[in-house]
């Protein structure tokens, strides 16, 4: 199968600072990816060049089985909602109806429900709407496009948890309808990683981590309790990090735990939690490279 | 070419920028000029004001306009560059027909009501737009998207180089109108000025086309590595 978004030894360089160094990865068509990173880590860039906005200094970028850059059929069913989107001087209204114009597969119906749900102000201008409601009105159009390929940058900066919700909750109800490839970046790891099938994690321009996010359950634990139980537990195994507090430590331990483990820690009155995405995240993209190889590998 | 007229229609949504603001200058100085002329009667055949130089004026704004702060989003929407350009190129010459043939009517009615009645010259301009209708209406046409045209190409230099663009594109035209003078100096002012005195406004509406497709070449050459 042709991967919807294919990205190969995609670099981009400006004035002797390296925004994407040697990126690859493929994403196969149907599939929610989260791609997390801290900022400046490169992922707006990335979206960028994969939109065709900007220009790959080295590499290729294939979308739908072809260069986006220039392409009318490619970008015909491609749509970028980005969190800095500069807007003409339109009201809520003209956007909405000037994005339905250029998507082949738009529904007015979802549009129309969203605007509603999101209490939109149909009249206002859309460059006097708050942060929060700027990006629903890029939520709007990226889900009502019903694009092939479906790129969100930071889909929700500013917007309220309710909103949140609704917009995980119409997000997967229209793509278990209506199947795309979702490219979405976030810094609200843990709320949407119900949503990631797979994780791209992005640091200084390089990815760092890519895998199914089903990998990532249990990918590594946090083992709390008396510094020595938790010395003996953890001992031969990968440590990633230890936190002392007096006599209390906390490690957190790479692989998965079994029944046993469990057993054991449970005599040692060991308290074992699973890291969760974000968790992992920090732990992953806040380091050097050079360890992260190690770890994954562990 | 669908998607060209899509972003005519698009560019079409910012009325204000199109529409309304060109039309509402050109009224407001029409009124003046009126106003200016009812009160201090001119002398037959020495009164012109010359009006509609605010609209002409005002497309070149229009242009810059166009592509500076409706781009990015158009992009986001998946438009190519390439169409992008050739839409809103399609919606100068749109509008500078249209335009140029409400102009045209305006100086019709103008001469037919001796000059709205205090004999002002508001549409007609001696020697630019001053001859046969048809002749007033293609010089309109052409003036008008060479406005447009010029227009566009300093919203693509803004929005790929900013005001340091900005500043260095003005710089490079002054450059090349002083590089003309140089020449024209070189050839002697004599021959020149036999050359713009037997110009009819035929020539010059031919050569200020030229210019016009000068410039939409090299606004699209610029509009090609433009980034979002």
């Amino acid at each position: 199968m042709t991967p919807a978004i294919s990205v190969a030894g995609l670099s981009r360089r400006y004035r002797g600072q390296l925004a994407l160094d040697d990126v690859s990865f493929d994403l196969e068509p149907g599939s929610i990816t989260g791609l997390l990173g801290r900022n400046g880590a490169g992922k707006t860039t990335l979206m960028r060049v994969v939109a065709g906005h900007e220009f790959a200094s080295a590499g290729t970028v294939t979308v739908l089985g072809a260069r986006p850059v220039e392409n009318e059929q490619v970008l015909r069913q491609m749509v970028f909602v980005r969190e800095d989107q500069t807007y003409p001087d339109f009201r809520v209204r003209q956007v909405v109806q000037a994005a339905s114009w250029f998507y082949p597969n738009w529904s007015h119906q979802l549009a129309g429900a969203l605007l509603d749900e999101f209490n939109l102000p149909l009249d206002r201008k859309v460059r006097k709407l708050s942060r929060g409601m700027r990006s629903a009105v890029g939520n709007v159009i990226g889900l009502a496009a019903r694009a092939e390929v479906t790129l969100f940058d930071e889909p929700y900066a500013g917007l309220d948890p309710v909103s949140r919700q609704l917009f995980y909750d119409r997000l997967l109800a229209d793509y278990a309808e209506h199947p795309r490839t979702v490219l979405l970046s976030t810094h609200l790891i843990d709320e949407a990683a119900g949503l990631f099938e797979r994780v791209l994690v992005i640091d200084r321009g390089r990815i760092v981590l890519n895998t199914a996010a089903d990998n990532l359950r249990g990918a590594a634990t946090s083992v709390t309790g008396p510094a020595i139980a938790v010395a003996e537990f953890t001992a031969g195994r990968p440590v990633w990090v230890r936190r002392r507090i007096a006599s209390q430590e906390s490690a957190v331990v790479a692989g998965a735990m079994d029944e046993t483990d469990r057993a054991r820690a449970a005599a040692l009155h060991l308290h074992l939690e699973p890291l969760t995405l974000q968790q992992l995240v920090v732990h992953v993209a806040g380091t050097p490279v050079g360890s992260l190889e190690e770890r994954t590998s562990a | 070419m669908n998607t060209w007229i899509k972003v005519a229609r698009y560019q079409l949504a910012d009325r204000w920028v199109v529409v309304t603001g060109p039309w509402l200058i050109l009224a407001l100085g029409f009124l003046i000029a009126l106003a200016w002329a009812t009160s201090d009667p001119p002398l037959p055949g020495h009164a012109a004001y010359s009006g509609p130089a605010a609209i002409y004026i005002y497309l070149i704004g229009t242009g810059a306009l166009a592509i500076a702060r409706q781009l990015p989003f158009a992009l986001a929407l998946g438009v190519s560059r390439r169409s992008f350009y050739a839409g809103t190129a399609l919606l100068a010459v749109a509008v500078a027909a249209v335009y140029g043939l409400a102009l045209t009517v305006l100086q019709l009615i103008e001469r037919a009501t001796g000059g709205w009645g205090p004999n002002l010259y508001f549409f007609r301009v001696p020697y630019l737009l001053d001859g046969p209708w048809y002749l007033t209406f293609l010089t309109s046409f052409v003036g008008l998207a060479l406005m447009f045209a010029w227009g566009m190409w300093f919203g693509i230099v803004y929005r790929r180089w900013n005001l340091p663009g900005l500043l260095a594109f003005l710089a490079a035209q002054a450059l090349a109108v002083t590089a003309v003078l140089l020449i024209i100096g070189a050839y002697g002012w004599s021959s020149a000025g036999r050359f713009f005195t037997t110009l009819t406004i035929g020539g010059l509406t031919g050569l200020l086309a030229a210019l016009a497709v000068l410039l939409l070449a090299g606004g699209y050459a610029t509009m090609r590595r433009v980034t979002v």
